[in-house]
């Protein structure tokens, strides 16, 4: 379970105009509250720089809100954010894994930095590689793969500690649709295993295939926040593009 | 494990499986005192033989006998007599002759009449060879009319010589050598240790956000402290390590290598014996984080490794001024020196190899690079901690 209560980022720039410096701070997040339920998908959509990003990393506290909360698998991420990390699972777009390193150290790492007991490590690791093809390149550096590989290795570092929370920022930005096919599976499998699971797109034909639950983000601000179910229901426009860009414009 | 240790265990898997940071950080420093002392060895032995086979031009004007034989004994003296003076700096510039020394007329009737003659020599300053050959001629001829004439007018010796200076050194000659050449070693393994740091940070920090792993590396239930401890650790052990291996050279270096006078080969052993060596590596070790830490602040920022460079690289000024500083005369480790980073050092290392150093001051070089250090530590965490910058 996600519980964000009123949760705002605000980031301050400064910029030098000669022997001048100007402040500007800027609401990224604007009191955001919205609730992720184990077993459903939620999907978090919005324009590019609408705050999507930040809101997920406030949640994998990877960045510290201003000010309120979000209540992650019972665990206030106010009250120390480590705690909170270790229950979750966060896949980005980019697949941001170590290059020098390969599969079996990347995972080997993660594993141990989530304190799992050494035995415990090994079947889980076992069990991912068969499961998603790891084995045949488990000993290649990361830097000499391809994105479809590099993909199936983030996606076992993301399930290694089997986390309850599962986050994903624009998961499948930049992918051929194989391996954008293996994370919407992820996603699924996810759901079936009554996993907590936020996922952020602008790809409507995933939220389509998804979604259980929705929010829309435009400007820092919760324009819409439902189940989707709801929002078919009171769509206006013949399809969920045009829905989504209307009621963007709109707000 | 602990979560420290498993950062750095990863950070330097990482860090050692890069080519670049091989050689920049193991192969060359190992190598680059071995290969300067040979190279300078050699070098020196080859312009020295190469000069004194060189055949030296030389024109002579009313050259008395005496000192054509004294030119002639070196057989590569080739000798080209003038009638006069001529325009000996037309014939120097296009090579014809290389210098000329020209006699007065009545040179035979000045030394016969005990007067100073005067000997006009022609050359070209830069000719540094053909120079110091015909000084040396001049110089043996000088003494050897200077003897005839003691000898004609029945002086002895000691009559002309009121005193001689009988130097007594009080130091020893490892004090002597290592306050001389004791500033430069610090040169050698700092500039190493700079080079090392700041490949290492800004591939852990810059590299990080190029290759788009911070994001991963903070998704971590790691705290944000711990990481940036494991990455100054490793930045510093990067620094530290080629300035070890390059001590090792320097003495491995002195061991193998022919051609180095004995008695500074028998100093600069007894200089760098494992107690100066102890002392000297203890001090790098605060240093090195110190560096580590500084070059993170600054690089944390930076969103590409051109951008980080750029920022990095000015302060190694701040390295090289106290360095030659540290080599000028009349600047010694006081306590107001112990307190400046890199000049302690500098000053520090020259004491301990001279094997001079008050313990004290060592200890107080010490604490004052580690408190520079756990400085360093903490402006890097508050920079690396500042996410407009690390997730920009």
């Amino acid at each position: 379970m996600i519980e964000l209560k009123n949760l705002t980022k605000s980031f301050t720039t400064t910029t030098k105009k000669g022997f001048k410096k100007e402040t500007n701070t800027v609401n990224a997040v604007n009191d955001v509250s919205f609730a992720c339920r184990p077993g459903r998908i939620f999907s978090l959509l919005g324009p590019n720089g609408a705050g999507k990003t930040t809101t997920l990393r406030m949640i994998a506290g990877i960045i510290n809100p201003s000010s309120g909360t979000a209540i992650v698998d019972g665990v206030d991420i106010s009250n120390g954010n480590d705690e909170v990390k270790k229950r979750i699972g966060f896949l980005t777009g980019s697949t941001g894994l170590y290059e020098r390193l390969n599969p079996d150290e990347t995972i080997d790492f993660f594993g141990k930095i989530y304190r799992l007991p050494d035995q415990q490590l090994k079947d889980r690791k076992e069990y991912l590689f068969e499961k998603l093809g790891i084995n045949e390149f488990r000993k290649k550096r990361m830097g000499q793969m391809s994105t479809g590989m590099k993909q199936k290795v983030s996606i076992a570092r993301t399930l290694i500690h089997d986390p309850e929370v599962l986050i994903f920022d624009e998961p499948t930005s930049g992918l051929d649709v194989i391996t954008a096919d293996s994370i919407i599976d992820l996603i699924r499998e996810s759901k079936e295993n009554n996993k907590t699971v936020i996922f952020s797109s602008h790809i409507m034909s995933e939220v389509d295939l998804l979604c259980d639950d929705l929010a829309i983000i435009n400007k820092g601000t919760i324009i819409y926040n439902d189940s989707f179910e709801n929002f078919r229901k009171e769509m206006k426009a013949t399809n969920l593009t045009q829905e989504f860009i209307n009621r963007v414009k709109e707000a | 494990m602990s979560h420290l240790l498993l950062i750095i265990k990863k950070e330097l898997s990482e860090l050692l499986r890069d080519k670049k940071t091989i050689i920049n950080s193991i192969v060359l420093p190992t190598l680059l005192v071995p290969i300067l002392i040979f190279g300078a060895i050699k070098v020196t032995e080859m312009i020295d033989k190469k000069e004194g086979a060189k055949t030296v031009k030389i024109g002579l004007v009313n050259a008395p006998e005496d000192f054509v034989s004294l030119v002639k004994q070196d057989t590569l003296n080739n000798i080209t007599h003038y009638e006069k003076v001529v325009d000996f700096k037309s014939l120097i510039s296009e090579g014809t002759i290389q210098t000329a020394v020209v006699f007065p007329t009545d040179w035979q009737l000045q030394m016969d009449s005990l007067r100073t003659g005067e000997v006009q020599i022609h050359r070209n300053g830069t000719k540094d060879n053909v120079n110091g050959r015909v000084t040396k001629m001049l110089a043996s001829y000088n003494a050897q009319i200077k003897e005839k004439r003691i000898a004609r007018l029945q002086v002895s010796v000691e009559k002309l010589t009121p005193f001689k200076e009988n130097y007594i050194e009080v130091s020893e000659k490892k004090e002597l050598i290592g306050k001389r050449i004791g500033g430069f070693i610090p040169y050698l393994f700092i500039l190493t240790m700079w080079g090392g740091c700041l490949l290492a940070a800004i591939d852990l920090v810059t590299g990080e956000k190029e290759r788009k792993t911070i994001e991963t590396t903070l998704s971590l239930p790691v705290s944000k402290f711990t990481v940036l401890l494991g990455k100054a650790i490793v930045a510093s052990l990067l620094g530290f390590i080629p300035a070890l291996l390059n001590l090792v050279g320097l003495i491995a270096g002195l061991k193998l290598i022919d051609g180095i006078p004995a008695s500074l080969k028998l100093a600069i052993n007894e200089m760098l014996n494992f107690q100066s060596v102890t002392m000297i590596m203890l001090l790098l070790i605060p240093f090195s984080l110190f560096l580590a830490g500084f070059i993170i602040a600054l690089v944390a920022g930076a969103t590409t490794f051109k951008e980080a460079q750029s920022k990095a690289t000015p302060i190694i000024m701040l390295i090289i001024i106290p360095l030659v500083l540290a080599m000028m005369p009349g600047i010694e480790l006081s306590w107001a020196t112990v307190l400046v980073p890199v000049l302690n050092i500098g000053l520090g290392v020259k004491e301990i190899m001279a094997g001079t150093i008050d313990m004290l001051q060592y200890a107080a070089i010490l604490a004052s690079l580690v408190a520079f250090a756990v400085a360093a530590i903490y402006f890097s965490y508050k920079k690396f901690s500042d996410e407009n910058a690390i997730l920009k």
